[in-house]
């Protein structure tokens, strides 16, 4: 399994602080990232090829994929931030790039 | 009064109201053929002057800090300037004045420096006060922005915005309005289209028809007290990409924002370059819990194609901004690109 990149290390320090959330992050062994806060263990590592996920995030030794960091972040902050409440989204059909 | 004074009028209103919007529709309009524009943005990158169609020499923009808190002087010679350019035939002739403020600022005091600055005085008169209101988010932002109950009371004219979103009128929000300035007609505008010949009609500024609280509002400021203008943990910064940005990297990246922001993001606005679409940026705009599907531009407004999206914060840090940025960019880095994409989707926020 190919480790975590930094970027993503990063991401997740960084989001940890925006979050106003105590935490920690750190690599294991592996090339994961371990997440510990609000007395969760989580493990953030790369999907294994042949599945339809990117990302694979395991809580409290429940696995499950993740199709983007968006979804990894919205996972994380679940689990550690009890006072998270994510904002209602609805979808909007729209042009993502102009008509030609 | 000088009948040759040239009436200055101010276009207020809170983040992401609607006040660049409706400008740029006024200014499309016959009878604001003749105006003169100053805008004064909160931030390090300034935007609204590409979203503009004014002429370049009857334009000024205003960067330095928010037009309340610091310039109160640079407003007053800025004016002077534009006088001096129009005396000696140095830009487009203009017989009307617009300044659209920044969405933080405070409207005394600059009221307070076109009534009684003496560099200006006699050349320029208080036209009107015209403020957007965002009938999405307007009641909410009136709850806890003291800055936007201050923009709403010294209005002349209150333009609601967003009814497309929010459908008709609240009628807790239409008497919170009136809580704050029951004097001022309420307009609507429908994309930025409102009616022209209303909204910066109402003539001179006339401290006698507004509040109680506006005029101590002004005495204030005439006495030089000092006061906190902005929440301290409300930040300003601009991201600046030389590259461009994947089209689904930026809904990502929204979709990030709104999820984890929320009322935090005050205002987010921006010119990005789209991979997929190099010749036509596509102009975002989010406020708090609203982000919109993205406008596109006809064409790039100046040769500067990088992709600057500002942001208004309340304790968003800037480096967790970027790292998302980069971090998405990074994960659909092996996306194939596809130039064509008739109906991909973009996600919006809900208001709360």
């Amino acid at each position: 399994m190919s480790e975590v990149g930094e970027l993503v290390h990063e991401l997740l320090v960084q989001s940890l602080a925006a979050w106003r959330v105590a935490g920690s992050v750190a690599r294991a062994s592996d090339g994961a990232l371990e997440i510990g806060g609000n007395r969760k263990d989580i493990r953030i590592e790369r999907a294994p090829p042949h599945l339809m996920f990117r990302w694979m995030v395991t809580i409290d030794g429940r696995t499950r994929g993740a199709i983007s960091l968006v979804a990894v972040l919205r996972q994380v902050r679940e689990a550690i931030d009890p006072g998270y409440a994510a904002n209602r989204l609805r979808i909007a059909v729209a042009p993502l790039v102009p008509s030609q | 009064m000088n009948n040759e004074a040239i009436p200055v009028s101010v276009l207020t209103g809170f983040l992401g109201s609607g006040k660049t919007t409706m400008l740029r529709h006024l200014l499309r309009q016959p009878e604001f053929s003749r105006t003169a524009v100053i805008i004064n943005e909160f931030g390090e990158v300034g935007l609204d002057h590409e979203l503009l169609e004014a002429s370049e020499d009857s334009f000024i923009e205003l960067q330095t800090g928010c037009l309340c808190c610091k310039i109160r002087t640079d407003l007053a010679q800025t004016l002077a300037e534009l006088l001096r350019r129009r005396d000696e035939g140095r830009c487009a002739p203009f017989d009307r004045i617009v300044i659209e403020t920044s969405g933080l600022a405070d409207p005394a005091p600059i009221l307070q420096t076109l009534m009684t600055d003496t560099t200006i005085a006699g050349r320029i008169v208080l036209g009107s006060v015209v403020t957007t209101v965002d009938a999405v988010t307007g009641a909410a932002t009136l709850e806890r922005e003291g800055i936007s109950q201050k923009q709403v009371a010294v209005a002349d004219r209150i333009v609601l915005t967003k009814l497309d979103l929010a459908g008709p009128a609240k009628p807790a929000l239409l008497r919170r309005l009136e809580a704050f300035n029951a004097g001022a007609p309420v307009l609507v505008a429908d994309h930025g289209r409102v009616d022209s010949l209303l909204v910066f009609s109402s003539g001179f500024y006339d401290l006698q028809t507004k509040s109680a609280d506006v005029n101590a509002w002004l005495a204030d400021e005439a006495h030089g007290h000092s006061h906190t203008r902005h929440d301290a943990d409300i930040k300003a910064y601009a991201i600046v990409r030389q590259e461009p940005i994947r089209a689904v990297a930026l809904t990502l990246f929204l979709e990030a924002l709104a999820e984890h922001c929320g009322a935090d993001m005050l205002r987010l606005k921006g010119i990005v370059n789209i991979l997929e679409s190099p010749n036509r940026p596509a102009v975002i705009h989010g406020v708090q819990h609203v982000f919109h599907a993205p406008a596109w531009l006809d064409r790039w407004p100046s040769d500067d194609r990088r992709s600057r999206i500002v942001f208004i914060t309340r304790r968003i840090p800037q480096r967790w901004v970027e790292v998302l940025l980069e971090a998405i960019g990074e994960e659909v880095a092996d996306v194939p690109v596809i130039m064509d994409l008739p109906a991909a989707r973009l996600i919006r926020a809900a208001p709360p």
